[in-house]
């Protein structure tokens, strides 16, 4: 249910981060104990990354411990 | 899309009332519109959704970065070119000039900064704050009514009212005899750390009083947002099942006290009350258990004696 404000959180922290520049990929590290489920935040990435430096951008997601809900890092595209 | 979570709905903004004036104050505006704003698209691939306003920030994460020259770095940007000596599923390797920007952001980073500033402005008061959470329907809001009946001539309690709608349970915490704010949360499922600073501000706790924030009916996300509290009071009632701690196992982990509500009421619903505490106890065998019934008034002397003086801290 609060997938999408945590996907606007991530959208927004990477596109801080990422200024201008289009973003190719995002992983997230997730732990069991976070309350986060995968799927409903891949659903709502592509909607919010929509109109942003994240459009098109893939959402990975990798394992990690206890509540850790982090982004790990970003790929940034070739600069045109 | 998103029929679950409400997110489509334009009222999505967050609001704060006082029982007492009637003064409402938005304290986040709508944060996502699903219509037609008409704006034109640079990309025409078919999209039904136009939400630009996710360009700014409404989390308060402070940065208008687009007015910034690009040309420098935040500088907790980790920025490092080195070529993918770790080995992580890229599916990319093929060009050079990608870039991977290591983060390790926590993504409640914000909500985590503010809570904590909430908690050292609650024990630099001596403020008790707790977080109560339960499903709807569990008490919480009888439970406040009646410890401040019992309470408000020992001890000053102010409460924070956290729902989707409406100002009823603000109304009736004052009628209690407290003072009161409601935060209606709109589509939101939760209380977050930033509605619970502005609400404080406005409430003004007295030193050495207890604040208790009511949160949303749910026992899902509230777990994972911490507010600034001292800790987390889960209340459970007779009328649910005794497996919801297994349920909801986050909640009943984050939480130091459980409090078993509708105790009164166990003989009628069939409530195994010896299941339920081997359940809490199975996800969280630290926690406190209490047993009461805030409408006859079983067992609260129990809690009172739990929130006097000294007893919640650690």
């Amino acid at each position: 249910m609060h997938e999408l404000g945590l996907t606007r959180n991530v959208v927004s922290i990477v596109q801080e981060h990422a200024k201008d520049r289009m973003v190719k990929r995002v992983q997230l590290a997730i732990g069991p104990l976070a309350c986060v489920e995968q799927q409903a935040l891949s659903f709502c990435f592509d909607i919010v990354a929509e109109g942003t430096v994240l459009e098109g951008a893939d959402l990975e997601f990798v394992e990690a411990d206890g509540d850790t809900f982090l982004i790990k890092e970003y790929e940034l595209r070739e600069a045109a | 899309m998103c029929g679950l979570c409400g997110c489509s709905d334009p009222k999505n903004a967050v609001t704060m009332t006082d029982p007492d004036t009637g003064v409402q104050t938005l304290i986040r505006h709508g944060s996502i519109h699903v219509h037609d704003h008409d704006h034109s698209h640079t990309h025409d691939h078919d999209h039904h959704h136009h939400d630009h306003d996710h360009t700014h920030d409404h989390h308060g994460h402070g940065h208008h970065h687009h007015d910034q020259d690009h040309t420098h770095d935040h500088d907790h940007d980790h920025e490092h070119d080195h070529d993918h000596h770790h080995d992580h599923a890229h599916t990319h390797h093929h060009n050079p000039s990608d870039e991977v920007v290591s983060l390790q952001q926590s993504v409640l980073a914000k909500n985590d900064q503010i809570a904590e500033r909430n908690r050292g402005w609650f024990e630099g008061r001596g403020v008790l704050a707790l977080n109560l959470v339960s499903s709807p329907g569990a008490g919480k809001t009888t439970l406040l009514e009646r410890t401040i009946r019992d309470l408000s001539e020992k001890i000053e309690i102010c409460v924070i009212e956290g729902d989707q709608m409406t100002a009823n349970d603000a109304d009736r915490i004052r009628d209690a005899g407290a003072r009161a704010l409601q935060i209606n949360t709109g589509a939101g499922c939760h209380l977050e750390a930033d509605m619970v600073s502005d609400a404080v501000k406005q409430l003004n706790p007295s030193p050495g009083s207890i604040l208790m924030i009511e949160n949303v009916g749910n026992l899902v996300c509230p777990a994972m947002f911490d507010l600034g509290e001292r800790m987390k009071v889960a209340v459970i009632s007779t009328t649910e099942g005794e497996d919801k701690p297994l349920k909801y196992p986050h909640m009943f982990r984050a939480a130091e006290v459980v409090i078993i509500n509708k105790i009164d009421l166990a003989p009628y619903t069939g409530f195994d009350e010896d299941a339920c505490v081997q359940n809490i106890k199975s996800i969280n065998p630290e926690a406190q258990l209490l047993k009461v019934s805030a409408r006859t008034g079983e067992g609260m002397e129990d809690w009172y004696e739990m929130l006097s003086a000294g007893k919640m801290s650690h």
